[in-house]
């Protein structure tokens, strides 16, 4: 009996699943190509490998996912290029949060207001999305309500370790007769890591091919620090941003009612500028090309060439890959050092990263409904599960809190405790002209031709000209 | 027949340039929705009052003196040796040839590696030599001479393959006299060698002016300018202000003046060819 049970019940899958197969698709059913523009890394791999293996489209029409993999160094000037072109190519686009400002003015990101109004399931979105990132990557004003985009991936800096050394009794031992501080090995001794002790770390583990290292000696020259210094893109703004935060400096008046000398170029800025640019002298030597980018500094951690970093947390994945890395399994997570403040606490500001995607207003509604659709099949609870352990981020709340979400990638820890201490830049459409002049001042700063101060001078100068030509300075 | 070949010609040359061209004449951002205002030659005003682009001028000039002389010294050396017969000849000149068939980029991407203080040969090589690790790229000095010792590496067979185009026209019978009249080496190469080649060198050194002036992917690639911007060139900084900084007009109306240097070269070029041919070879 039970013989003929399986067997009814076989046929009956198999009938089920050959009906699928043969059925013919709705006579609706439309082939829809979704073009987007995205950079180059993990999360977005992951995105298009997750979409192909899995997903399906409610409406039943043919839905396509093309991602246009674009390198990080040249990712904003193609996007621009192509949507100032008039080409519109792309349907949806992954962009990074302080282009908002840009591209909503110029006409190219479509407003969402009206689409999450009337769909709860969207409305269910945005209300269980971290406030930081509903800010940074939805909103246009500033910490306003018009929604613009959904985190496709949030990021922040963390910082990687080498733990088979800054766990090695001997180098500990070693340091604290040095500097009388302690090595951090552990997260919570990490936590009161300043950057006064960073330099330290940098101090204590420069060593010379031969030198001892560890229980070994250094295959080649070691190096003991390193964060971003490039020219390109963001690639320096982004970590001296936070040394002017965390000093009480700022990067402009957000409120734009003062004029930007003063605020830009602030003794406090200053101070906290040159900081930035004095640990260069411990860090490998691509530092003084002004060419350490994110993935330079990646890469070199992972050829064991430098004993701690602090980069995204989404260039990490890679980090922890045995087939990529060479210190793969001796690496561990902790948040990035800070300032120490009178009181004995640290300041701990950092640039948000991380990027939201939006759809374009050349749209048709048909293919807005399905763009709509593919950000509800991201940001859905599963998916976000899946992309988080292997290696992505999430920005929702619900799954943030999950008491797991630390133990499913071994940075998670860090990113998650990170968020408290998260600032933005500007999102104004004038943002890429005042990124790209500090970029240029910066990289002068750090190749040894201007000083700190001079950088800032001139960066406040640009800043102050630009936002009074477009009736953002009084 | 001609019409789709003219109508391609118009759509993606002609039409662009004279798109770029009305531009230049009027105040307009690229990715703003604004209409064009008219500003009749400000731009092309601001673009020469700006010291900024003036000192993109000078060190394009100094790329182009740095890696013409060079290409012209290395194409005319490699020329010389590959006028004559040796074993593996024809294997050795192919692979002299090889840079200048390689892309732009692929050189940049090349000579990037070559000269990281970390990984690349060059850089640790150097650094065999000096008590630090040695850094090319650190300074607007070596930096510049990375430019040219990259573009120069691409550049000199192209030299070498007209010249040696001269070499091979020489006469023997030339030779063989001058031989019998007990001429040195010099004097055969002032009055027989050098002639034939006069005009080819002329060639090779417009040409390579021409395109050197409009260097942009090599520099871009290895330096993006720096450090700070003491290797950016004009053409990345039409790039910059075009893409970066959203000043469509203005980097039009920088584009329009090189585009007038380039003719100003170019002309000069026309010029000597055809003086040149008003000179008969003096055999």
């Amino acid at each position: 009996m039970r013989l003929v049970k399986t067997s009814i019940a076989a046929f009956a899958v198999a009938g089920a699943s050959l009906w699928g197969l043969l059925a013919p698709a709705p006579a609706s059913a439309k082939d829809i190509v979704i073009n987007m523009a995205a950079p180059d890394w993990l999360p977005t791999r992951f995105m298009q490998e997750e979409f192909d293996r899995s997903y399906k489209s409610k409406t039943g029409n043919n839905v396509k996912l093309v991602i246009d993999f674009i390198p990080w160094g040249s990712f904003y000037q193609r996007v621009a290029a192509s949507l100032s072109s008039g080409e519109k190519k792309y349907q949806m686009i992954v962009t990074d949060s302080q282009w908002l400002g840009d591209f909503v003015e110029g006409g190219h990101y479509l407003k969402l207001n009206k689409y999450i109004d009337a769909d709860p399931e969207l409305q269910a979105v945005i209300a269980d999305m971290h406030p930081v990132l509903l800010s940074t990557s939805s909103s246009y004003p500033y910490k306003s309500t018009n929604y613009y985009g959904f985190p496709q991936f949030p990021d922040n800096l963390v910082t990687a370790f080498r733990k088979d050394l800054f766990c090695n009794p001997t180098e500990r031992a070693n340091f604290k007769k040095q500097f009388n501080q302690t090595l951090p090995c552990y997260y919570n001794e990490w936590e009161d890591v300043d950057w006064d002790r960073y330099e330290n770390i940098g101090k204590f583990f420069q060593r010379k091919k031969g030198d001892k290292l560890g229980d070994g000696v250094a295959e080649d020259d070691f190096y003991g620090i390193a964060y971003q210094m490039g020219k390109p893109y963001d690639f320096s703004s982004m970590q001296a941003n936070g040394f002017i935060w965390e000093a009480g400096g700022d990067i402009w008046d957000e409120t734009s009612t003062k004029p930007a000398l003063g605020v830009v170029n602030s003794d406090a800025a200053v101070k906290a500028f040159d900081h930035y640019l004095s640990l260069e002298k411990y860090m490998p030597p691509v530092a003084k090309t002004g060419q350490m980018d994110i993935f330079v500094v990646q890469d070199l951690y992972m050829q064991g060439k430098v004993a701690a970093i602090v980069d995204w947390v989404g260039v990490m994945g890679p980090v922890i890959n045995p087939k990529l890395s060479k210190v793969s399994d001796k690496t561990d997570f902790a948040e990035p050092p800070g300032t120490r403040k009178p009181d004995g606490s640290l300041s701990r500001w950092s640039n948000i990263g991380g990027q939201p995607f939006v759809l374009t207003t050349w749209n048709s509604d048909e293919v807005i409904k399905e763009g709509l659709d593919i950000v509800k099949w991201w940001m859905s609870r599963p998916v976000q599960e899946k992309f988080v352990k292997a290696g992505g981020q999430s920005g929702l709340l619900s799954v943030m809190n999950d008491p797991a979400y630390a133990t499913w990638a071994p940075y998670n820890r860090a990113y998650l405790d990170n968020y408290r201490w998260q600032k933005d830049v500007w999102h104004i459409p004038e943002f890429f002209p005042l990124l790209t002049e500090q970029q240029e001042q910066f990289d002068k700063a750090i190749t040894g031709q201007v000083s700190a101060k001079e950088a800032l001078d001139t960066v406040a100068a640009f800043q102050d000209k630009l936002l009074r030509e477009a009736g953002r300075i009084k | 027949m001609i019409a789709p070949a003219i109508a391609t010609l118009f759509i993606v040359n002609i039409f662009p340039l004279m798109w770029s061209f009305g531009l230049s004449f009027f105040e307009y951002k690229a990715n703003r929705i604004a209409a064009p205002v008219f500003k009749g030659l400000d731009n092309y005003a601001d673009v020469l009052k700006d010291p900024d682009i003036w000192e993109r001028f000078q060190h394009t000039a100094t790329i182009v003196v740095g890696s013409v002389v060079v290409q012209l010294i290395v194409g005319f050396l490699l020329a010389l040796l590959f006028a004559n017969e040796f074993p593996l000849r024809r294997y050795l000149l192919m692979l002299v040839l090889a840079p200048m068939m390689l892309s732009l980029s692929a050189v940049g991407v090349f000579f990037k590696l070559f000269y990281d203080p970390t990984l690349g040969f060059i850089s640790r090589f150097i650094s065999l030599f000096t008590p630090d690790t040695y850094v090319i790229l650190s300074t607007p000095a070596r930096a510049t001479i990375a430019i040219v010792a990259a573009d120069a590496w691409m550049w000199s067979p192209f030299v070498m393959l007209l010249v040696l185009a001269g070499l091979v026209s020489v006469p023997k019978y030339l030779y063989e006299a001058a031989e019998i009249d007990r001429a040195g080496w010099w004097r055969r190469f002032r009055t027989i060698t050098f002639p034939y080649i006069r005009s080819l060198l002329l060639l090779a050194l417009l040409f390579r002016t021409i395109e050197t002036f409009k260097i942009f992917d090599v520099v871009y690639i290895l330096t993006e300018g720096g450090p700070g911007s003491s290797t950016e060139t004009v053409s990345v900084y039409v790039y910059r202000l075009a893409f970066q900084f959203f000043r469509t007009s203005l980097a039009s109306a920088l584009g329009y003046i090189m585009l007038f240097a380039v003719i100003v070269l170019t002309s000069l070029y026309l010029y000597a060819i055809q003086t040149r041919r008003a000179e008969p070879v003096n055999e």
